[in-house]
């Protein structure tokens, strides 16, 4: 294409220097009937004197009937050519280019001598053209012409079959939004259409669909950690279009929390927050390292019980409420180092995205949030790479193609060596172990337009033994493949299947006799079918149907030695099959109003071969009320639960930056983690339910105002909630949770309600950006049923765990040049609630104390301030390395914040101790290099 | 062994969560106390284990205090308690004070069930369920093993009809100690003399009790064996390792549920502070208030014969490199003189015979004493921590 633009423009700079322009209007009169070309273009030629340029085999079916009487040219060919395929173009020395398909154009765009202002172009414009920039003609043939790659702003691009007039009514215009450089897509890009104010975002895989009115129109393109940029379009008819978008090279630490500046006003949806890798980069943390998961607890209606923590809580939501997807792969533990590190290689993660009220329907089978975390597509151009190296961690990536623009892969792997930490430990630690390792292997491949293949696999495994006798390791293994097919510009569907597996271990050794291991593991396998359908301009329909089977050993002990006593102890396998079926859609009901309207069926079976035990009704669940027992056959469907969900979110906007959002969701769990520690411990383990465990079910009603400043570049927020649960699991006193047979004696069902309400400002561009946050928020349990067994504090609501009603987060970056930049993040919660004792007493030959409600006081409020800079190597894009420092200062104050508070005794005397994490500053550095 | 493996699990996650933390030398331990509204009620505490076998049975009453409260219990007494037999039989047990409550053995009928009553001075009636009688089976062996820097003393034991199961344990120790100088003079009438070896302060006797509740189960094992569980460590630099140590340890078999009571307790009261570790739960013991079941009462009463074994360990069975660590800073003992060198002041008279420090030995002159070196009580007063007499039981090596 660019050669021809070059071969033009020189011949037309040299017709221009042969000529004087003349620029003389001459009016003819014809009459053809039925004519051929070659009598149409031999008696024009001889009435104007112009001289007519084509190709006589694209015009040998042309049969011309015009009459006209002293008229110009132009109306001649207009009326010549009216609904046909057939275009002219008219120079001004005098030539007529005849063309079948498209347009000659005889002017270069505006923006062909952007680098060099001034310079005009040379050629008046007589173009048959309505644009100031004349269309762009494609001189290759009609059957290998490939869906059109805009790469310019200023080009103006057809789109879809051209008639000589635009035609009323409406188009659809798809296609894909790629990174001009790797040829990765790009998520989450907003599509904005100014004439319309419609907008659209594109999907997991750069793709979007917008149906707009035909002709002209002007897209406004923003992509996360890409140029923003527009793209002139006329839309004649359905059509496609690749947008190819540039890295923003220059602006290295540009914050954007949402690619959609206007997404967030426009969007139907409540309480989603989406991140990409460049913001998380620059959150600063302990060890240095960007960790996906410590950057979600800054955001507004998240929160941990604590530092160094694996889990954390969604408005109000237990830590396993959370469904943690990485590439759609179930995580059941996304963290390492018992949460000092998150699962997710930052190399790798491309973004993330939390949806904390308005859970597509898609989604199910958690009562809290869903955490789709996404990673890159390899590069389709060329081999790139990078590599990390923290205090405790090193990283590295490679990526690159296949086959070049079809199939890229991209490996990341992340480990650990901090054993020489350990070496420095005193005597009593000095031989204990710990490592961790994480892999992550995507291949991505492009069949044909229509047909794309994604495999995406991620292992992860940690392990540590102390200087006692236990080993402990644990490790995740998710394998995926999709298929992305779509029928048309307006259905699309993804099918997804793959395998997930969490397991622990346990081995002790030391002590022959009691020598044992226990194993733990939990394996899903999924099937899923998602469709989308772009309806119409109005409506875009979701559908599609889950399963998935569920394996789950809840426990296996062994003896571990020749020696052993140890009696083997195998808890039975439990199994069950979780499917739904969806269908939402998304409703634009005017302009300023939109409703997103989901209803998800699910239906759980719990599945044979399994023993289950029958208590006495309306009693506790105790072994004093066991009746009998009854034993199901493989595959005997047991206990089946099913039941609706509904997933309800509308916008109505009031004026263009501000709009008003409600939702309404329902959701249903059927898989519960036991833990009765704060936080949760590697070793927790998992359970389904069955007839004596109910699911979970939660509802949540939310409400939203959105208002954008200063032309999109600072966006604020406030949401309100009040959810509810239903059968969330807590535990009767002293209740053992391993190897326990029957669980349903441990454990208790209570109610829940949770409240809050969530202020958000970002600023998302400029030298200063950022975000603040505050959230007021309550959590409450209660069981009150003296059915069910011992009441909780005598039956009232008691605070949760993580009930910590003020939340205040700061994340600040400023960009002093484009190699140096400098973070704050500043923390401030209150003290989450614990258990307190109430008396003292003597027994045992010690002080002890009597504990009485639960969670009735709170540790000391908890603050925290971290401080980084970024110090970039030298610009230059062709080197063979890029380099970066990024070092600081983990809790800058050094507060002593309280992790726990707690009474125990030592020789014999009961005293109260709060102990502290990252009590001091903690300087970190790591040293990243790309290549 | 079960509950065994989980206590074992979570005592591991404290220690590695201990060295990282440790580790990256960023955690802090900070005494804490916060302003709790302490309860006013003072809830009945009962200790105490019904001994079925041919010992006495001690049952302790106590109630609790506010946490604020310098005293750690409260005492109380002319409290009616007596053992009552499911099939009749009642024992009444005598109150010694201090709230302390006993009886003499009374070989009771293994293969009935017993229960505590108690009767308060305003007519309150509290009594434990019936309990099945346990037999304890005796401790096969006590045996210690020198680790790196403490000794770890441990126990096993084994019960051949696999009925036992479940174990608690408890011990005191003695062990005889000397101080840091050996005070060969004494005051006496104003004036310092020879100490007579009955008047001797240099060796002593010490003990103590068990504060921490030991726990063992054989629940996961294929026989009732308890192997190598540990008792007891003691640091190889403490002063009871100095000379001859000695252990008597009592066993007692328990029923689950009061395995369940026990295991309850230490979590509330030993296990907390880690991250991983279950939250404090409400305690719920096996006695009630007749009349009110909602109100607190601290204990679990079982009925079991009691077994007991007591081991010595010398000195000499002990790593050569293990040196005690004396408990209070001597240095070299000081001098004093009749008459100062310099000053020509009585240093004698005014730091031994008036000002408390101990004389150790003689400063000898050319014409007789001219002093005496001296130290503190702390280094040469063995009996401001111990007892120079003999326990009854002691045996020598």
């Amino acid at each position: 294409m660019k050669k021809i633009y070059f071969l033009s423009f020189c011949f037309l700079v040299l017709v221009k220097l042969c000529f004087a322009q003349q620029n003389t209007a001459v009016s003819i009169s014809v009459n053809f009937h039925q004519a051929t070309i070659g009598q149409f273009v031999t008696e024009l030629e001889a009435k104007t004197g112009y001289h007519f340029y084509y190709n006589p085999i694209q015009f040998d079916s042309l049969k011309i009937s015009v009459e006209v009487n002293n008229k110009p040219i132009e109306t001649v060919l207009d009326l010549a050519f009216k609904n046909t395929d057939f275009h002219y173009a008219i120079t001004s020395q005098h030539q007529i280019f005849l063309t079948r398909g498209r347009e000659i154009q005889i002017r270069l765009p505006a923006g062909f001598f952007e680098n060099k202002p001034g310079t005009t172009p040379s050629i008046t414009n007589q173009s048959k053209s309505v644009s100031t920039n004349a269309a762009v003609a494609d001189f290759t043939d009609e059957k290998e012409k490939k869906v059109p790659e805009a790469t310019t702003e200023n080009k103006l691009y057809e789109i879809g079959i051209k008639t000589n007039t635009i035609q009323p009514g409406k188009a659809t215009l798809s296609g894909y939004v790629r990174d001009g450089k790797s040829g990765e897509s790009v998520v989450g890009a907003s599509i904005y259409v100014t004439n319309t104010k419609t907008g659209v975002a594109t999907d997991q895989f750069g793709y979007f669909t917008i149906v707009l009115p035909k002709g002209r129109q002007i897209l406004s393109v923003r992509g996360i950690g890409m140029r923003d940029t527009r793209r002139q379009i006329i839309l004649y008819s359905d059509g496609k279009l690749i947008i190819e978008m540039q890295e923003q090279v220059t602006s290295l630490k540009e914050v954007k929390i949402s690619a959609e500046k206007v997404a967030n006003v426009r969007n139907v949806q409540l309480g989603v927050n989406r991140l990409d890798i460049k913001s998380i980069k620059q959150v600063p943390t302990v060890f240095g390292e960007a960790d996906v998961l410590r950057v979600v607890l800054t955001l507004p209606g998240v929160q941990s019980v604590g530092e160094a923590t694996t889990g954390f809580n969604v408005r109000g939501g237990s830590a396993d409420q959370n469904l943690i997807l990485l590439n759609d792969a179930t995580i059941y533990n996304p963290a390492h180092f018992f949460g000092f590190f998150s699962a997710f290689n930052p190399d790798i993660v491309k973004d993330i995205e939390l949806y904390k009220s308005s859970i597509p329907e898609k989604f199910g089978g958690r009562l809290s949030s869903v955490l789709d975390i996404t990673d890159r597509e390899g590069n389709k151009k060329k081999f790139t790479g990078s590599a990390g190296i923290g205090l405790i961690t090193s990283r590295l990536n490679v990526e690159g193609p296949i086959i070049k623009d079809k199939t890229s892969f991209i490996f990341g792997g992340r480990i650990t060596y901090s054993d020489w930490l350990l070496k420095l430990l005193p005597e009593e630690y000095k031989h204990s172990q710990a490592s961790f390792y994480d892999l992550n292997l995507d291949i991505s491949h492009q069949i044909d337009d229509k047909n794309n293949l994604y495999l995406t696999s991620y292992l992860s495994h940690d392990q540590f033994k102390l200087n006692s006798d236990t080993a402990y390791s644990y490790s995740n293994r998710n394998i995926n493949i999709k298929w992305k097919h779509n029928f048309n510009d307006k259905l699309f569907s993804l099918i997804t299947t793959g395998i997930d597996r969490y397991q622990y271990n346990i081995a002790s050794f030391d002590n022959p006799v009691n020598a044992y291991k226990l194993n733990f593991d939990i394996n899903q396998t999924n099937l899923k079918a998602d469709f989308t359908y772009y309806l119409n301009r109005k409506n875009t329909v979701d559908f599609g149907v889950s399963t998935i089977y569920y394996k789950l050993h809840p426990g296996n002990f062994q003896p571990n030695d020749v020696k052993s006593l140890v009696a083997p102890d195998v808890v039975p396998a439990q199994q069950a099959l979780e499917s739904a079926a969806y269908l939402g859609d998304k409703y634009d009901i005017t302009d300023d109003l939109s409703l997103s309207a989901g209803i998800r069926y699910s239906l759980y079976n719990y599945l044979g071969p399994q023993t289950v035990y029958n208590y006495a009704p309306n009693l506790p669940k105790t072994s004093s009320n066991f009746l009998d027992s009854t034993t199901y056959s493989k595959n005997k469907v047991i206990k089946t639960y099913s039941g609706p969900e509904f997933r309800l979110s509308a916008r109505y906007n009031l004026g263009d930056n501000t709009s008003v959002k409600a939702g309404y969701n329902t959701l249903r769990q059927y898989i519960h983690l036991l833990s009765n520690t704060t936080a949760i411990a590697p070793t927790d383990v998992w359970q389904l339910s069955d007839p004596n465990i109910k699911p979970q079910y939660g509802d949540q009603v939310s409400l939203g105002l959105y208002r954008n400043f200063k032309e999109n570049t600072i966006e604020t927020s406030v949401e309100v909630y009040y959810k509810r649960l239903r059968d969330y699991l807590d535990y009767r006193s002293g209740a053992n949770l391993v190897l326990n047979h029957h669980i349903e004696n441990d454990v208790l069902g209570t109610q829940g309600k949770a409240y809050g309400i969530e202020f958000l400002i970002k600023k998302t561009t400029g030298k200063a950006n950022g975000w603040i946050s505050y959230t007021y928020s309550r959590t409450f349990l209660r069981q009150d049923n003296i059915n069910e067994g011992e009441l909780i504090n005598g039956g009232a609501y008691y605070p949760a765990n993580f009930d910590k009603p003020h939340d205040f987060n700061f994340i600040g970056n400023y960009r002093f040049s484009h190699r140096f930049s400098v973070s704050l993040n500043v923390t401030y919660s209150t003290g989450r609630p614990i258990t307190l004792p109430i008396a003292k007493y003597e027994y045992g030959g010690s002080e002890r104390v009597l504990y009485s409600d639960r969670n009735t006081y709170r540790i000391p409020d908890y603050f925290r301030s971290d401080f980084s800079m970024n110090i970039e190597g030298n610009h230059k894009i062709h080197q063979r390395t890029h380099n970066s420092f990024t070092l600081g200062v983990y809790n800058l104050t050094g507060r002593q914040n309280a992790y726990s508070a707690y009474f125990t005794q030592q020789a014999g005397i009961i005293s109260g101790f709060k102990l502290s994490i990252f009590a001091k500053p903690i300087p970190f550095i790591n040293y990243n290099i790309r290549f | 062994m079960g509950s065994k493996m989980k206590s074992n699990m979570s005592k591991s996650k404290y220690i590695w969560y201990l060295f990282v933390v440790i580790g990256v030398a960023i955690s802090c331990k900070k005494p804490y106390n916060p302003a709790i509204v302490s309860s006013d009620n003072h809830y009945l505490v009962v200790e105490g284990v019904i001994n079925s076998g041919n010992d006495s049975t001690i049952i302790n009453l106590s109630r609790t205090v506010k946490l604020s409260e310098d005293v750690s219990t409260q005492i109380v007494t002319n409290y009616t308690v007596v053992i009552e037999g499911e099939q009749g039989g009642n024992y009444a047990l005598q109150s010694e004070g201090n709230g302390r409550y006993d009886i003499g053995p009374m070989h009771l009928d293994a293969s009935k069930k017993y229960r505590l009553h108690i009767t308060t001075p305003e007519g309150k009636q509290y009594v434990s369920d019936y309990v099945e009688v346990k037999q304890t089976p005796p401790i096969d062996s006590i045996g210690f093993t020198p680790k790196n820097n403490y000794l770890q003393i441990y126990a096993n034991t084994h019960d051949a009809t696999n009925n036992t199961r479940y174990y608690r344990w408890d011990y005191s120790e003695a062990w005889r100690f000397h101080t840091k100088f050996q005070s060969s003079f004494i005051v006496d009438g104003g004036a310092v003399r020879g100490r007579r070896a009955d008047e001797s302060i240099y060796y002593c006797y010490a003990s103590d009790k068990s504060s921490n509740i030991v726990l063992g189960s054989s629940e996961k094992l294929t026989q009732d064996v308890i192997f190598q569980t540990p008792i007891n460590t003691i640091a190889s630099n403490s002063e009871k390792l100095e000379l001859r140590y000695s252990i008597l340890l009592k066993q007692y078999a328990l029923t689950k549920d009061g395995y369940q009571f026990w295991e309850n307790m230490k979590k509330n009261t030993e296990q907390l502070g880690s991250i991983f570790d279950a939250q404090p739960t409400q305690l719920q013991g096996n006695i009630h208030n007749m009349s009110d079941p909602t109100e607190p009462v601290i204990g679990y009463v079982s009925v079991t014969n009691v077994q007991s074994k007591r081991i010595y360990i010398n000195k000499g069975q002990l790593p050569n490199d293990w040196i005690e660590k004396y408990p209070y800073d001597c240095g070299m003992a000081d001098s004093a003189f009749f008459s100062h060198p310099k000053t020509g002041s009585n240093d004698v008279l005014y730091y031994i015979i008036q000002g408390g420090g101990i004389a150790v030995d003689a400063i000898y002159g050319p014409f007789g004493i001219l002093g005496y070196t001296y130290s503190s009580s702390g280094c040469t007063d063995c009996t401001i921590r111990g007892k120079v007499k003999k326990p009854s039981f002691w045996i020598d090596n």
